[in-house]
């Protein structure tokens, strides 16, 4: 597995490397009601606008080797396939030639390790594991994986975080408001009845 | 868009009192104040004129696609780079050099909203140190006694809660609503800190704990840094000044009115402010004075692009210094995870700040002071989160990616150290000579580089943090690498406040010494740069030069 400088800073400086390019790609308006059809119809083979029934089969075995089915649902079944195709008809569209080449690599490379395989949705989990790693410094690889993130913890409309499956996944509870206590360690603060500033008014 | 009434529509031909360009933190309280006092003026802001029903807890459009930054009509780049050999390259897409929202109420409509009050220092701080060679440290023109009516009037006015802390200057009057709750990261911060012998206090903060001059309570949401309020609870000056200057009749707001320059007259006077509106049409709005808040990379980029034969390096910049002396203040985050859950992801950012390290020490070896706060940070938001939240050398990826996930995000906190920085000639706006926006205005270029003092600063903060996070008894503890900024979201001291005219651009009253109808108003007056929360000083220096304009204008002394 990789290991990368824990900086956001980074993350901030790099970011045009996953985001659309363009300010026309990030300002396109996405539709939110084609994606939560997208989500609705989940099931349904026609579902998908931007990418076909084969890259859809691919991009659901990557996303779930980046979150696999645990005792939670994995990316695809919460909908992270869904999610990558409304965003490219979106703010997104300007990566999906760099998508489409990184599919088509991947299923290259899977024939070299499984000639009688059609591509890499057919490879074992542990052998799209082991390719995957292989190519997981590329900027294709960095790309998906910041869509398969997004469609796991977007507001549903988008298609993914289906059921908000990804905010429970990270114990996210998405309400307007909140009172206190919020957390274990303010709890005996509030239980006391204490106003926000007086806690502990010692020293 | 407003709606309120019978707002005013006021004639591009016929001279206003005042223009403002930008309604911002500083924008916003002068049309109020002015309107308030009788003025008409027109106030140009090029973003969108949003209210709290159009903030939503969107983070792909409001972190990814920077929806609140964007310029709303066209694609209107910027370029960085850390030093003034190097040709500056273009940042697209991420966040911007020079960070700040477009809209009306400004970036005080996406800030965190900590409200610290300068101390007395922070004014004089040359004459309390003595020179620093190679720079522009300096003191400022005006005093904390002289701005602590201001202070106070942001406090009431715009709404702050809190409690006064042990190290603050003297105030007149108690803040208006007391601290909002304490949060996990609040609490843990505090019991750390007093095992190391310091003095935590409850967070100043521009967000209401209690209903306020009409306006509702925090709701607790937690989508606060970086978004808007959609409970008007946050003292943005969209919540809080503009329906006020509205309610005058004597304000009008035009959203999506670029400003292209400020025209000046045969005797040097700004006459009118050209722009482009919102159907993409030119206008020009003839004023009486204009006032210049478009913070501290639009402003001084304004007056660049208003060059004329009488001012070849730019409007009321016959000093030279317009742009220069940028400061942005110096960052450490310090991370740590918990046993049990924290969940900050609900509530404010801030509950608990530690200002023991506010003064210049010179035990420590070098110049300078900062703050420390426990905030949950870029973490609050699960993509964010997710992406770059886990501890260096973990996986990004498959099973164990997925129970680190799990476990993490409910019990991480951050504690932030903010510093101050040395004001150099060397760290500035210019406009890039290479690019243009879609409309053909050269871009804005941002040359920064921290000065050693305040890198060694933010280092200082974050050994602070480490102690601090252990005694408070976290289970792991991470840094994040203290390394030059690359993206300013606080854009200070490009049109420094000054006696001389031949090394600051305006006067203690904000008026341009080249210009005597030019007042420059916000983040870009400032002549140092205090420890890291400078909205509040650029709200109360627009309330004090809302005074003094007003009675120049009365006097007809503009």
């Amino acid at each position: 597995m990789t290991t990368r400088v824990n900086s956001r800073r980074d993350f901030l400086k790099t970011g045009s490397t996953v985001f659309g390019t363009s300010w026309i790609a990030l300002n396109m308006p996405l539709a939110l009601a084609a994606g939560q059809a997208a989500g609705q119809n989940m099931q349904a083979a026609a579902a998908f606008e931007n990418i076909t029934a084969r890259e859809a089969v691919v991009l659901g075995a990557i996303a779930d080797q980046v979150i696999p089915v645990d005792e939670s649902p994995s990316a695809s079944e919460i909908g992270v396939v869904h999610f990558i195709d409304v965003v490219l008809g979106g703010f997104m569209a300007g990566n999906a030639p760099l998508l489409r080449q990184g599919l088509e690599d991947l299923d290259t490379r899977s024939k070299l390790i499984d000639s009688d395989q059609k591509g890499f949705a057919e490879l074992s989990f542990e052998q799209q594991k082991k390719l995957l790693r292989s190519v997981e410094d590329t900027p294709f690889f960095d790309t998906f994986h910041f869509m398969t993130i997004c469609g796991m913890f977007c507001m549903p409309e988008y298609g993914g975080n289906r059921e908000h499956a990804g905010w429970d996944l990270l114990g996210f509870n998405h309400q307007h408001a909140w009172q206190p206590p919020f957390g274990y360690y303010d709890a005996a603060v509030h239980d006391a009845g204490a106003e926000g500033g007086k806690t502990d008014e010692q020293g | 868009m407003s709606k309120v009434e019978g707002l005013p529509k006021f004639k591009t031909r016929e001279a206003v009192d005042f223009v403002i360009i930008g309604s911002g933190a500083a924008g916003g309280v002068l049309a109020k104040e002015l309107s308030g006092n009788g003025f008409n003026v027109v106030v140009l802001e090029q973003g969108l004129y949003r209210t709290a029903a159009d903030f939503k807890h969107d983070e792909i459009k409001v972190m990814f696609q920077n929806e609140l930054m964007n310029h709303p009509g066209w694609n209107d780049p910027q370029t960085f780079r850390n030093t003034e050999s190097k040709i500056a390259k273009v940042s697209q897409g991420g966040a911007p050099p020079a960070l700040y929202a477009r809209g009306v109420g400004g970036s005080s409509v996406h800030f965190t909203a900590n409200y610290w009050r300068f101390h007395q220092s922070d004014f004089k701080e040359r004459s309390l140190l003595g020179p620093m060679e190679g720079t522009g440290f300096a003191d400022w023109p005006v005093s904390y006694e002289e701005l602590e009516p201001y202070y106070t009037k942001v406090e009431w006015e715009c709404g702050v809660s809190g409690q006064p802390g042990p190290f603050e200057a003297p105030r007149s009057r108690p803040y208006p609503v007391p601290p909002l709750p304490v949060k996990s990261s609040g609490v843990l911060f505090e019991q750390g800190a007093r095992a190391m012998g310091l003095h935590p206090q409850p967070a100043p903060m521009a967000i209401l704990s209690k209903p306020h001059n009409g306006r509702p309570a925090c709701i607790h949401c937690g989508f606060c840094m970086g978004f808007g309020c959609e409970a008007n609870a946050k003292s943005s000056t969209l919540a809080s000044m503009i329906p006020l200057a509205e309610a005058t009749g004597r304000c009008e707001i035009r959203p999506l009115s670029t400003v292209f320059r400020i025209e000046t007259d045969a005797s040097g006077r700004a006459s009118e402010v050209v722009y482009l509106d919102a159907a993409g049409q030119e206008q020009a709005q003839k004023a009486k004075a204009v006032i210049l808040s478009a913070n501290g990379a639009e402003t001084p980029r304004l007056l660049f692009l208003s060059e004329s034969a009488r001012s070849p390096n730019g409007l009321a910049n016959s000093s030279g210094i317009v742009g220069k002396y940028l400061m942005g203040n110096g960052h450490s985050v310090t991370h740590a995870a918990f046993e049990h859950p924290l969940n900050e992801f609900k509530s404010v950012q801030v509950t608990r700040i530690v200002h023991d390290f506010y003064e210049n020490d010179p035990a420590r070896g070098f110049y300078g002071g900062g703050g420390m706060d426990a905030r949950p940070y870029l973490d609050s938001t699960p993509i964010m989160y997710a992406l770059e939240g886990l501890p260096p050398g973990k996986p990004r990826w498959g099973k164990e990616y997925k129970q680190l996930l799990r476990h993490y995000f409910t019990r991480k906190m951050s504690v932030l150290g903010s510093t101050t920085s040395v004001p150099l000639a060397s760290n500035n706006i210019t406009l890039d000579p290479n690019l243009k926006d879609d409309k053909g205005r050269p871009v804005i270029r941002m040359t920064y580089m921290d000065h050693a003092d305040d890198l060694a600063m933010a280092t200082f903060l974050q050994d602070r943090a480490v102690e601090i996070l252990s005694a408070a008894g976290a289970k792991e503890i991470w840094r994040e690498p203290v390394e030059g900024e690359t993206v300013l979201a606080h854009l200070l001291g490009t049109c420094r406040m000054g006696n001389d005219p031949a090394t600051s651009v305006v006067d203690k009253y904000h008026r341009a010494h080249d210009v005597p109808n030019l007042f420059i108003c916000d983040g870009s007056s400032f002549v140092s740069s205090g420890r890291g929360q400078p909205t509040m000083t650029i709200q109360a220096l627009a309330f004090r030069a809302a005074e003094h304009i007003s009675r120049f204008a009365r006097r007809n002394e503009i």
